[in-house]
């Protein structure tokens, strides 16, 4: 048996109750080859003793007591007429007593405290956001878009602030960024490109795109892209910018799903970019 | 009298208390009898913090008085408000298994 456990079980009672039951009580448990069980009760005796002591104040009180007092003719026994179960009489109607009053508050404390901890717990195997930046967006159809945007046929990015991104008309685009008139009314899905409009470098929101170069840079570093979001020479950023993914649905309108991002390309010298404009490598917009 | 040794509801010790009252109603014996007597009548095991925890609250009561201690172990015996405690009690139980007895028959027939 683990003696070590019951001593410190027995350790864990008030020092009131060790002396006045200490002894017996190791007694009884030399006597019991004491059990888990009995281990457990202990352990709930000891709490229970700590929060409501039972034991008498000093003997000298008791003492006086067990005098009778010789005027007072000493009452019939007060026999309690206890309710099934109870052994002793009850409480005072209607008073609460501090000490109940104290277990009560505790226990609610507790209580609360842990309610909260497993509602915190649980709270992180809810879904994961479905609105907002990280849900999908519906951007309306094409046309729905050169309403607000005329511009967007000739190339200029739609920036759409709900999700950060531009929305950028490829082949029009690339018209726009060579210096030709173009004008692209409905883009098929794999001619759409979603850019996430903060940098890769810092996470600056980029604005839209210079007249002069057609590029885009960053107010923060000067980290400079082409119109397709590639990185170029200017500006510390390592890769080009990320893209959310773009489908077309059956009723014709855009949609971008903006949990599923694609990193941008990384630096790899003018050689690697997919479209050049005819500016150079390291010119940025000022 | 101090407020709390009026405070009676003896709450989840009530059951254990009453256990302890009937053992050493057929006369003194200390923690250990105790236990092993209320497994032997009642069946069910009484653990040593439990059994301990009844007792403080007994003594506290006034329901039962501790004797000199024999070596380390001490013996308790029912005083008389326990054993007048006890028979309210036990008749108040008696009732309550004769109403039940009766409406059982009363539904039976």
């Amino acid at each position: 048996m683990p003696l070590r456990l019951v001593q410190l079980l027995l350790a864990a009672y008030p020092s009131s109750y060790r002396e006045r039951y200490g002894a017996e009580m190791a007694a009884v448990l030399e006597e019991r080859m004491a059990s888990w069980r009995d281990l457990l009760d202990l352990a709930r005796g000891a709490l229970d003793a700590r929060l409501d002591p039972q034991i008498d104040p000093p003997r000298v009180l008791a003492a006086a007591a067990a005098i009778p007092p010789a005027s007072a003719p000493s009452p019939a026994l007060p026999v309690p007429r206890a309710p099934y179960g109870v052994v002793a009489s009850a409480p005072p109607t209607g008073e609460l007593s501090r000490r109940v009053f104290m277990r009560r508050m505790l226990a609610a404390g507790v209580g609360l405290l842990s309610l909260e901890f497993i509602a915190g717990t649980l709270a992180f195997t809810w879904p994961q956001v479905r609105s907002g930046l990280g849900g999908k967006f519906g951007l309306g159809t094409p046309a729905d878009i050169l309403a607000i945007q005329p511009s967007w046929a000739e190339g200029w990015p739609y920036p759409y602030t709900k999700a950060r991104l531009f929305l950028i008309n490829v082949p029009a685009a690339k018209e726009l960024a060579l210096g030709h008139q173009a004008s692209v009314k409905s883009p098929s899905a794999d001619q759409l490109l979603a850019l996430w409009r903060k940098c890769p470098h810092l996470g600056c929101q980029i604005p839209q795109l210079c007249e002069s170069l057609k590029r885009f840079t960053c107010n923060c570093h000067q980290s400079t892209y082409n119109i397709l979001g590639e990185k170029l020479k200017t500006g510390p950023a390592a890769r080009g910018m990320d893209r959310f993914e773009v489908s077309i649905g059956d009723d014709g309108g855009i949609v971008v799903d903006s949990s599923k991002v694609t990193a941008g390309a990384p630096n790899l010298g003018p050689d690697a970019l997919t479209f050049k404009d005819p500016f150079p490598w390291d010119a940025a917009c000022h | 009298m101090p407020d709390d040794q009026r405070t009676g509801d003896l709450g989840r010790f009530a059951e254990p208390a009453l256990l302890v009252l009937v053992s050493l109603s057929a006369g003194p014996k200390h923690g250990y009898a105790i236990m092993t007597d209320v497994e032997s009548f009642s069946g069910s095991a009484l653990g040593p913090g439990t059994l301990y925890a009844v007792l403080a609250r007994l003594e506290r009561r006034g329901l039962i008085e501790p004797l000199g201690p024999e070596d380390r172990r001490r013996p308790y015996r029912l005083t008389t408000e326990g054993a007048a405690a006890l028979a309210v009690q036990l008749d108040e139980m008696g009732r309550f298994v004769r109403t039940a007895r009766s409406r059982q028959l009363d539904a039976a027939s």
